[in-house]
């Protein structure tokens, strides 16, 4: 069994990897590409200003880069097993990785023999004097740390602006020089072009304004080298504790998810916020689900052909067929409006008034009666879980029906008739028993379902969880947060039918995964 | 045999015996197998009635342009008559009248020497190829002729042999898989000439209907002007034609109702009150000056909905009020509310846009993308199901790994993030409908293939050297797709509650009358419940899956041969 479920677990892995790629995938193929919201964000601006301000984010998120380089630096920072310099994490909990490497001005050919060299990084001790506190010590290590980020990342940001503006003028001699091709779909500049075309720019009246753009580029190409030395000094120098274990070629630490785009918080927080609460709106209802629908189906079994049979296979069937936004539109307008019934909250999962309540219901200090926490949490769970619910009645009250009437022909209950066994304990005691095990595998595509249901309906009833959440990912175009909350549900998914194949092994000593 | 035995004279026994039945006595003629199932889904009164729901339903979806649109169906001026609703369609819609209405005629009345399922593959491959050429006409017109089109692509699409070398190119090149795939004859001749007739029917559609159609609605204001005289249609409203002030109205709602309501808004705003009135209140408020000054005013802003000049309808009150007929504004209402004025049947949503209208032009989204995306996902899935049972292996093993990473995540969740991402359209959704629910399909035929790649017919195809594509998908498809189009049903059901679901959560489609979108407005923004946006829509999807599900469980019934034992 162990080792089954181990060979499970491993499968897993390009699973999720096969389904974070398709969804990947989908994100570079979208009109835009990735991080589209970053660029429509700064519409407003003047277009230059918006220019470098586009350059500088595509940076900080690497988005320049190809969608598969992209989608394999995604892999590798979630991985486990890391390879390379080991990150460091700071203390809020976010991942800090050895600093990017200033990228080679483009067309430097044009204003300067060679491009400075790389420097190197420049050794750097912290200021250790005695008489401080391990706390005042990891302050000072992180203030350094930051403080000179900060530097290099202004001297990148230089760098990015200056190349934005020699890409602007570049584009606009072009353009009056009527030079075809020169921007790629996305309208960036492409040098390749630029390079073969030289004399239309050596003879433009313009050339000196290039020449000076480019040195001043090339300075602070250099100027952000000489920034990246001292802060890969610090780094070095370890101003934070490194993450988990293992040597600077292959470590072992948590999955670093990144920082969403659009949130500017860790995804790893928006995350471990919302998903508790899609788990408990289907740990709710999934119960609910296998005991009503259990009966209904052995009822329907064991009166089959009668009228409830038929009734209920039709009523059934209706409820399936019932899309679950009508149902959250028709509870929201008709129980939970105030013009009609008002019985139920219209959102959320708590009343404003829930913060100062105690967990069970009570009596507060003006001798006014309190609903308490945990009422207040059902009562606002209601309706929510009553949409999530009603879809999957039909299919598992339909399959125990079927499954039971099966058994009835088998002979043993024939065997077991033939004893005198009490109706009832044929039922019961054999005939269920053995249908139970269809009823398993029903969970396997019930959960999904559900799972996916729940998107729609957070979505209705604004509860703040996992499906709202991609929601909004998916209107933000934010990469980090999409791929994760991916992961995450795919996770919770294969984890629930793996659940399910065990269950069933219990449930049925006949089967071994041996 | 004697005569009396001849099976055709003899009387049905109520019951047979072995010795009978081999004399012939108590025959029953032999259906094919089709035959038989759809007659076994006829006996039953909800599939009956489900099958009549969703011919409604394609009734709409072909003819809604026809029946509910804001373009008069005759214009009369003096620069003479015109019909604008004609003008108004669009290539889609010429292409499926011609399709719908020339079909169930063919279909159904013996024409010619071809049977039932021949006549149904024809017109299948004759809307595919018509439907092929639409969509691609459409493509390369808005390619070519696009605001931001530079160079050779702007300067072809602006010459005048743009359209005509186009659709002939267009046409040219649909026709050939058409000419490759054999439809329904196997004589060469028979189906070069069927599909080059249809492909010169899909050029003619194509040309007269190359550019977009009209978007300009200003037909009553132009008859209130005197004009024009119009006639309009059923529904006298298109699903796109936005009316400002009709905004949220309930149904049976005018252009009258939406200006008694600004009036008495207005008699509330000067009084500073916000509770609506009573009757009795309503009673006591005398009219001025001031009240009919207003309504000159709300008049002019919904001059444009009505065919007369609501100047001159006020300029009638006005005599009434002088005349002392209409004295307080309880009398107004009744003066204004029984004039007469073209009706929103059930309301207008939250852009004034007719429901009625959007829901009968919805069908056809409905329809379409119920059997398009049905058919992507049967396609992708028979062939990936075929190759996997008929080689297993490592065939198997790889493609396999392919199925389980949909089943591993949510389909609707994957759905979500693809048309969220992707661009809004009809086709990009129908393809992603149909690109990710084709996991079911293709494990019905691998288990089907895996179970007949051992018998003996399949053996000795592979032994007379047969090419694959035809022992995987001529010799043992027939005998392996039946769980498959049973279970397509279900499939179309899914598709059409899917595309609800994604309209509703706003991203469906734009620009397209859909049942789900119409729902996504029921709450609205100010936390009113604007119940005609919820049940109608709301009906139409239920009804919709409903039915296809009933089909579905009636076919399912009808094939299963575990249950037709236990009925004999």
């Amino acid at each position: 069994m162990g080792v089954y479920i181990l060979r499970r677990l491993l499968l897993m892995i390009p699973t999720l990897i096969g389904i974070t790629f398709v969804v990947f995938m989908i994100i570079a193929l979208a009109p835009g590409g990735i991080g589209a919201s970053l660029r429509v964000s700064g519409g407003e601006m003047e277009a230059n200003t918006r220019a470098i301000r586009e350059a500088y984010l595509e940076d900080r998120y690497g988005l320049d880069a190809p969608a598969p380089v992209q989608y394999v630096r995604w892999l590798g920072r979630i991985s486990p097993i890391k390879f390379g310099t080991r990150d460091q994490i700071d203390p809020t909990g976010e991942f800090i990785r050895s600093p990017k490497t200033p990228k080679e001005p483009p067309l430097w050919s044009f204003f300067t023999e060679e491009l400075p060299e790389d420097a190197e990084p420049v050794p750097y001790e912290f200021d250790l004097s005695a008489g401080l506190t391990d706390e005042q010590i990891a302050v000072q290590k992180s203030r350094a740390y930051r403080r000179q980020s900060q530097a290099y990342s202004q001297a990148r940001a230089a760098m990015i602006a200056n190349k934005a503006l020699l890409d602007e003028l570049i584009g606009r001699i072009a353009d009056e020089n009527a030079l075809r091709g020169i921007r790629d779909s996305n309208g960036k500049i492409r040098y390749g072009v630029v390079e073969r075309n030289k004399d239309v720019f050596e003879n433009d009246a313009r050339w000196q304004e290039v020449q000076a753009q480019g040195s001043v580029l090339i300075d602070a190409y250099d100027e952000a080298w000489r920034q990246w030395g001292i802060l890969k000094g610090i780094f070095d120098a370890k101003p934070f504790p490194e993450a988990g274990f293992g040597n600077s070629w292959v470590s072992i630490s948590s999955p670093d998810f990144g920082r969403s785009f659009t949130k500017s918080r860790p995804v790893v927080d928006l995350i471990s916020d919302a998903i508790p609460i899609t788990i408990l709106l289907n740990l709710i209802a999934t119960p609910i689900i296998y005991f009503i629908a259990i009966p209904c189906g052995m009822l329907a079994a064991v009166r089959a052909g009668s009228m409830f049979d038929r009734l209920s296979g039709a009523f059934f069937i209706a409820l399936w067929s019932f899309p679950i936004p009508l149902a959250g539109v028709l509870a929201i307008g008709y129980l939970a409006n105030n013009d009609y019934l008002g019985w139920f909250p219209v959102s959320g999962l708590h009343s404003t008034a829930s913060e100062g309540y105690t967990y069970l219901p009570s009596v507060n200090t003006q001798g006014n009666w309190e609903p308490g926490y945990l009422l207040d949490l059902i009562w606002h769970v209601c309706l929510p879980v009553l949409c999530l619910v009603y879809g999957g009645f039909a299919i598992l009250s339909k399959q125990t029906r079927a499954a039971m009437l099966d058994n009835f022909n088998m002979d043993y209950v024939r065997t077991a008739k033939a004893k005198g066994v009490a109706g009832n304990t044929i039922v019961m005691r054999h005939v269920f028993r053995n249908s139970l095990l269809p009823l398993i595998t029903m969970f396997v595509s019930i959960f999904p379902a559900m799972l996916a249901g729940s998107v729609v309906i957070e979505q209705i009833f604004t509860v703040p969880g996992m499906g709202r959440l991609t929601l909004e990912s998916i209107n933000l175009r934010d990469r980090e947060l999409l791929l994760a909350n991916t992961l995450m549900i795919a996770g919770v998914n294969l984890i629930a039918l793996l659940l399910a194949d065990i269950l069933y092994a219990l449930a049925d000593p006949r089967i071994s995964y041996k | 045999m004697s005569k009396n035995a001849n099976p055709v004279q003899a009387d049905k026994p109520s019951s047979v015996t072995g010795v009978q039945l081999a004399q012939g006595i108590g025959h029953q003629p032999a259906q094919s197998f089709w035959a038989e199932a759809w007659a076994q889904v006829f006996r039953r009164p909800a599939a009956v009635a489900s099958i009549v729901w969703i011919a409604i339903v394609s009734f709409f979806a072909i003819y809604a342009p026809l029946i509910a649109s804001s373009h008069p169906l005759m214009l009369r001026s003096e620069e003479g008559t015109s019909s604008p609703l004609i003008e108004s369609l669009s290539a889609p819609d010429v292409a499926l009248l011609v399709i719908g209405t020339l079909a169930p005629f063919f279909l159904f009345f013996r024409i010619g020497p071809l049977g039932f399922g021949p006549k149904l593959r024809l017109i299948i491959a004759a809307s595919a190829q018509i439907g092929l050429v639409v969509v691609f006409a459409r493509m390369i017109e808005s390619t070519f002729t696009h605001r931001d089109a530079v160079g050779f692509v702007a300067d072809w699409g602006r010459s005048d042999l743009f359209v005509p070398v186009s659709v002939a190119l267009l046409c040219a090149v649909t026709m050939i898989p058409f000419l490759l795939i054999s439809i329904f004859v196997y004589r060469s001749v028979g189906r070069s000439v069927f599909v080059l007739g249809v492909a010169i029917v899909a050029g003619g559609i194509v040309s007269w209907k190359w550019t977009p159609t009209l978007n300009n609605f200003d037909y009553r204001a132009r008859e209130s002007r005197g004009l024009v005289d119009a006639t309009y249609t059923v529904v006298p409203y298109s699903h796109s034609h936005s009316m400002p002030a009709m905004f949220n109205r309930p149904p049976g709602a005018t252009p009258l109702d939406a200006a008694w309501s600004r009036l008495e808004a207005w008699q509330r705003r000067t009084e500073g009150r916000s509770a609506r009135y009573n009757e009795e209140e309503l009673a006591s408020i005398p009219i001025t000056a001031d009240t009919m000054q207003e309504l000159r005013a709300i008049g002019r802003s919904v001059d444009g909905l009505v065919s007369y000049p609501m100047d001159e309808f006020v300029d009638q009150l006005e005599s009434r009020v002088d005349d002392g007929q209409i004295t307080n504004l309880i009398q107004m209402r009744e003066a204004i509310l029984e004039h007469d004025a073209p009706v929103h049947t059930i309301g207008t949503d939250t852009l004034g846009q007719d429901v009625l209208s959007q829901m009968m032009h919805a069908c056809r989204l409905a329809i379409s993308i119920g059997f398009v995306s049905t058919g992507i996902a049967v396609v992708i899935g028979v062939t990936i199901g075929a190759l996997m049972g008929y080689f297993g292996g490592w065939v198997d093993l790889l493609l396999y790994r392919v199925v389980e990473i949909f089943m591993a995540i949510p389909v609707l969740f994957l759905l979500i993030v693809a048309a969220g991402l992707l661009p809004r359209n009809t086709y990009v959704m129908m393809a992603i409908i149909g690109c990710f629910t084709w996991t079911g399909a293709a494990r019905f035929i691998r288990a089907e293939f895996m179970k007949l790649r051992h018998t003996d017919y399949v053996q000795a195809a592979q032994a007379m050297g047969l090419p694959l594509w035809s022992i995987l998908f001529k010799h043992m498809l027939p005998n392996g797709v039946t769980p498959v189009l049973v279970e397509s049903s279900f499939l179309i059901a899914a598709a059409i509650l899917i595309e609800a679901t994604l309209s509703f959560l706003g991203l469906g489609p734009t620009g397209q009358a859909s049942w789900g979108s119409l729902l996504r407005n029921a709450s609205g923004e100010a936390g009113g419940f604007l119940w005609w946006l919820a049940i109608f829509p709301g009906a139409a999807i239920f009804l919709t899956t409903l039915a296809y599900n009933l089909i579905g469980e009636a076919l399912r019934d009808a094939i299963d041969p575990k249950l037709k034992k236990a009925r004999v």
